[in-house]
């Protein structure tokens, strides 16, 4: 909020930027104190005894022209000059643990920070379980950053099992479903300890789609588990066609949510079918005699691919296209006219 | 007045003094402390910044030859005794740095990347550039499968992820210094082509997305950057084969992926007007507020027509891309989105004109630069990436850009005039290849 107003006000009356930052970061202590660490919270080294045969090592910010200033706070500028100056002397111990979570606290995504702090857990021996302990609620405080993942991955590696993680994953997944690095981080999990077959994995996937239908996040940890764990295949007729038999269900639910409908493509491929065995499901939800009951413009996208390989039906296939472009899907149309004119275009030798 | 009249009067422009003052800010004052979280980051906001000016053709206003020489020299102290670019003063060990501790300070390929983008934007000519020394550098970044991390440490150990991004960057640092070579040039290996093409190509999704792994789910980013690599290594599908191997195994599903990352779900409401509601009409779909309305599009729509106006249909005035299936729209996949399209020479197959608009009236902010979502304050990241999309849609008053190298084709133009890279590429004696 206050960046916002201050950007604002500095834009509206061309105010100097530093005067308002100034103005801004003396309201701001008062205004913002319950987001930002009050000052006495604030840790600095300098102060304290055990960190007295440090000196710490003060940034260098490049000359009279430096790039992309940042105005860090002092807090911050004092833990990194002891950070560069512990890293410098390639120390680790028990306090370098406590300054590089400090670090962390401020600036995540700083790379080698994390790569010191491994190095330090190893050099020192140190509890991992208690690591964990510390990932955790630093992993739900900072949604978004990668390295944290790589961090724990290090860490449950080298502690060996899994136990735990299942949880955890599910506290970050109530944050934010689709969270790129969390279903990351459970497929790496799945392949470490080789949990494609496990039962309770496909359950709690299923669970996760059931949970929202168009999460596709989880219809792709699918996809990783029942193919990407048998090598590109669908394994057996068995597997076939349990998977075409839940990717209808949920296509059932809601007609309109591409997730399952990338997912049926995908598994007629990957079981060596022709798209045409999709066909008479694609005309549930897209009768083209009845165009005021389509009920599903990815039906009708599946249906223009099947009559475009038949023989003597692109007209057919012209068809449907012109129909997602018109009525259906017209924010793709320039995508569907395309389509519509690889059609005109005869077949060269593929 | 007409509608249409009416329509285009109402539309916004790209509020060119708001974006050059909001550069500007960027450029000459410091950034709040909440950027603290990017303090490693730096030079990718530098460059996105000195970019940005140029783009809006503002570079030579804005800065003093002082500046552009100290902004040079900034660069260069963030380059490593060994070679390659530091992305920040913060790891720089100064006095203190040693063979023992270099490890903690070390070559950083977005770094190197970012550095050499800004250097040719100002004008550098990149001889005190260690070049081969970077191109020594890219060799050790390749791990066994083809990939790239993002810097070296302990051990030559690869570090970071293994996605895409470090491929782009890398394979773009290698354009930049040494084109379309492949094999050994002037003494120094090549990376290993042919194992990132197929790291590419194991990346493929099975809905026709390009992910951070095999098996993971498809995103933009990383669909963009792997493209964009794959065209700096000119390892793009060709229709005449040359028994190289090719990245993009299906280049239609790859189309019709991208394609579908238009969307109409631009902001939170949009999203959750069907959550926790999975009834089985195409009433309660996600995207069902476009779906239903479109239902209904043109026939009810058309007869407010007049004057042979074709009628504006509220949903498709502005259009969002996303960068995953049922996502929300935001500004920098208009970029990760648009960017494969045109170096797959397909961006007709989406309508520039309603993602304009989407930027323009939804995303762009008042005091300059755009945000994420509708409301939302701007950040560099996708204030630089809304204009990029703008110039490749050929918004007038703006640069022409390079897709791939996200710098303006005139800074690109002087990359290829300098005499090193002329001579090394064997252009000075056969004239333009």
């Amino acid at each position: 909020m206050m960046t916002a107003l201050f950007t604002l006000l500095s834009a509206v009356f061309s105010l100097p930027y530093r005067l308002l930052l100034a103005v801004a970061v003396s309201v701001r202590s008062r205004v913002q104190a319950p987001k930002m660490p009050a000052n006495e919270d604030a840790k600095y080294y300098r102060d304290d005894p055990a960190w007295g045969d440090v000196e710490p090592l003060p940034q260098d910010d490049g000359g009279l022209h430096p790039l992309a200033s940042i105005a860090y706070t002092d807090e911050y500028s004092e833990a990194m000059g002891y950070l560069r100056a512990v890293m410098a002397d390639s120390e680790h111990s028990e306090r370098v643990l406590e300054l590089t979570e400090h670090i962390i606290s401020m600036n995540p995504a700083h790379y080698t920070v994390w790569l010191y702090r491994a190095k330090t857990l190893r050099e020192i021996k140190a509890d991992l379980g208690r690591e964990i302990e510390w990932l955790n609620p630093t992993a739900l405080q900072h949604l978004k950053n990668y390295q944290i993942w790589h961090h724990r991955q290090t860490i449950i590696d080298a502690l060996g099992s899994p136990d735990g993680e299942a949880d955890f994953i599910a506290t970050m997944l109530e944050q934010d479903s689709k969270n790129y690095h969390v279903w990351s981080y459970r497929q790496w999990l799945v392949q470490r300890f080789s949990l494609f077959d496990k039962e309770d994995e496909l359950t709690w996937t299923e669970s996760m789609i059931e949970d929202d239908v168009r999460n596709n996040s989880a219809w792709n940890h699918r996809w990783f588990l029942v193919v990407g764990g048998h090598s590109g295949h669908l394994e057996s007729e068995h597997v076939v066609k349990r998977e075409l038999e839940y990717a209808k269900y949920a296509i059932r639910k809601a007609p309109q949510n591409q997730s399952p409908w990338n997912y049926l493509k995908g598994a007629v491929r990957a079981a060596g079918l022709p798209s045409s065995s999709l066909k008479d499901f694609a005309l549930e939800f897209a009768d083209m005699r009845r165009p005021d009951d389509i009920y599903s413009s990815h039906a009708l996208d599946l249906l223009a691919d099947i009559y475009a390989e038949e023989e003597g039906n692109k007209e057919e296939a012209k068809k449907a296209l012109e129909l997602l472009a018109t009525r259906f899907d017209p924010i793709r149309a320039h995508y569907w006219n395309y389509r519509k004119g690889l059609l005109e275009v005869p077949e060269t030798a593929a | 007045m007409a509608p249409g009249l009416t329509r285009e009067a109402e539309e916004r422009r790209l509020n060119y003094a708001a974006h050059i003052r909001y550069w500007r800010r960027n450029l000459k004052t410091f950034l709040p402390h909440q950027y603290t979280g990017n303090d490693c980051n730096r030079m990718t906001l530098a460059a996105f910044i000195i970019s940005a000016l140029d783009i809006l053709g503002d570079l030579p206003a804005a800065l003093s030859q002082e500046e552009r020489e100290g902004y040079i020299d900034w660069v260069y102290r963030c380059q490593l005794p060994g070679g390659g670019f530091r992305p920040a003063p913060a790891t720089d060990l100064g006095p203190l740095r040693n063979p023992e501790n270099q490890i903690w300070d070390p070559f950083h390929v977005a770094g190197t990347f970012f550095a050499l983008l800004i250097l040719v934007n100002l004008g550098d000519d990149l001889e005190k550039v260690k070049r081969r020394e970077i191109l020594q550098w890219l060799t050790k970044l390749q791990r066994s499968d083809g990939g790239f991390g993002e810097t070296v440490g302990e051990n030559d150990r690869v570090e970071g992820g293994n996605d895409s991004r470090f491929g782009f960057m890398a394979a773009a640092v290698r354009w930049m210094l040494r084109g379309n070579l492949e094999g050994p040039v002037d003494g120094v290996p090549d990376i290993d082509v042919d194992a990132f093409v197929r790291c590419v190509q194991v990346a493929e999704t099975y809905d026709g997305g390009l992910s951070e792994a095999p098996y993971h789910e498809a995103h933009g980013g990383f669909t963009s950057c792997a493209i964009s690599a794959l065209y700096f290594l000119d390892r793009l599908p060709r229709k005449q084969t040359d028994g190289r191997p090719r990245g993009l195994r299906n280049m239609p599903m790859t189309l019709h992926w991208l394609a579908s990352r238009q969307t109409l779900t631009l902001d939170e409401e949009d999203a959750a007007d069907t959550y926790s509601d999975e009834t089985d009409s195409a009433a309660t779909c996600h995207d069902s507020h476009s779906f239903m309305k479109l239902h209904n599009f043109p026939s009810s729509r058309g007869k407010l027509s007049f004057q042979n106006q074709p009628p504006v249909h509220a949903e498709l005035k502005w259009v969002g891309m996303n960068g995953r299936e049922n996502k929300i729209g935001d500004t920098c996949y208009a970029y990760w989105v648009c960017a494969p399209l045109k170096l797959l020479e397909h961006l007709h197959i989406i309508d520039p004109k309603p993602i304009r608009r989407w930027l323009l009236d939804r995303t762009q902010h008042l005091v300059g630069g755009f945000g994420k979502l509708p409301g939302d304050h701007p950040d560099p990241q996708h204030s630089f990436l809304g204009l990029m999309v703008l110039s490749m849609f050929g918004e007038a008053g703006l640069q022409n850009v390079d897709t791939a190298l996200c710098i303006t084709e005139k800074a690109k133009k002087h990359l290829e005039s300098l005499p090193w890279r002329r001579k090394l590429l064997g252009l000075d004696d056969k004239g333009e290849a």
